[in-house]
């Protein structure tokens, strides 16, 4: 016979039979005599019980034998347990570890994509630190260092420059007035980016305009560049900007 | 039953077989022994019988409540099973962790 019961099934069951063995024993000893079952019932009753008995006690050993394998059981729960929990901090740890490489190799291949843009036009940094100088020259980057409150002159290019720059002279003569202007200005003129300067008051974004005038003057082009009176100082003011904008622009290299 | 030590558990429940009153025989015995032999005092008799025939029931009650505490839900193949599964998890996850934790990079 296999039992595919549970032992505590088994053991309840066994307990059961014994309580009716018990049970019809004592019914039968309080019986009157006419009731009675025979001797040999009796004594089949009897010997049922007993067995009934030993078989409890085997099954009950059987329940021992299982209690200590759950302890053991229970054991390597907790070394599982154990294990679960470093499992997941390890799990942890390697999330971490992708977030930060993953981030570090899209800013990579950013800086890579950027150094290969930068590779196909290269500048010069001569050109640079020309251009900072002529843009600078005109005190519309800073003011001069002699200015004084109440002075006209102002740190950024004024109405009046920005209209005798190229960018007001074109603007007003649409049609005809063929100004000096090589195709590769056009070029450089498309291919600036500027940033918008927060105190441009007129109408043209200063850094096109003064980028061209740059050009202008890098190229020979006639177009001075005109600020009020100022032809003169601005030439010996340029050796004093000079010092000024190159530090002013190597602090704003990267 | 089987002396020997079996730590128990957490609970203070009788978990370990020794605690089990699985001595049910006797009473039942002492009660048909009353009962069998010849009654001096009826009334006193039938009282003892009556008491002896209480706690065999609750001696029963008592063996069935504390089997059902037992650990014992399965029978010894299945919790066998259940065993080496355990152990195999165990052996798996340590596998695991062993391979991955001292990884040089």
């Amino acid at each position: 016979m296999t039992f595919h019961l549970s032992t505590k099934e088994r053991l309840l069951a066994i307990v059961d039979d014994i309580e009716i063995i018990a049970k019809e024993l004592i019914e039968n000893t309080i019986a009157p005599k006419h009731q009675k079952i025979s001797s040999t019932e009796h004594a089949q009753l009897v010997e049922l019980l007993v067995a009934k008995d030993a078989e409890l006690k085997s099954v009950l050993q059987l329940a021992c034998d299982q209690t200590k394998i759950e302890q053991k059981m229970n054991s390597l729960r907790a070394q599982v347990e154990l294990q679960d929990q470093e499992i997941n901090q390890l799990q942890k740890q390697l999330k971490e570890a992708e977030q930060v490489l993953s981030t570090a190799l899209f800013q990579a291949r950013q800086k890579l994509a950027s150094i290969a843009r930068a590779n196909k036009k290269p500048v010069p940094s001569e050109e640079l630190i020309k251009y900072a100088h002529r843009i600078s020259a005109s005190h519309a980057i800073s003011a001069p260092l002699t200015w004084q409150q109440g002075d006209l002159r102002r740190p950024y290019p004024t109405d009046i420059e920005m209209r005798l720059g190229f960018l007001g002279k074109s603007d007003l003569s649409i049609n005809g007035h063929n100004l000096q202007h090589h195709s590769s200005l056009s070029e450089m003129h498309r291919n600036t980016t500027g940033e918008v300067p927060a105190s441009a008051q007129n109408q043209f974004a200063w850094h096109p305009s003064g980028e061209l005038h740059m050009n202008v003057l890098a190229s020979g082009g006639s177009i001075l560049l005109d600020t009020r009176g100022r032809k003169n100082t601005s030439q010996v003011e340029v050796e004093v900007m000079s010092t000024e904008s190159s530090s002013s622009s190597s602090s704003d290299s990267q | 039953m089987s002396g020997g030590d079996k730590k128990e558990l957490q609970k203070v429940t009788p978990l370990t077989v020794d605690e089990i009153e699985i001595e049910i025989l006797p009473t039942i015995y002492a009660i048909i022994r009353s009962v069998e032999k010849d009654p001096i005092d009826k009334q006193r008799e039938s009282q003892e019988c009556s008491v002896k025939v209480l706690e065999l029931q609750k001696r029963l009650d008592n063996v069935r409540n504390q089997i059902r505490q037992l650990p014992i839900d399965l029978n010894k193949e299945e919790q066998l099973q259940r065993l080496e599964t355990l152990r195999n998890q165990l052996l798996l996850k340590q596998k695991l962790l062993k391979k991955y934790k001292n990884i040089q990079f």
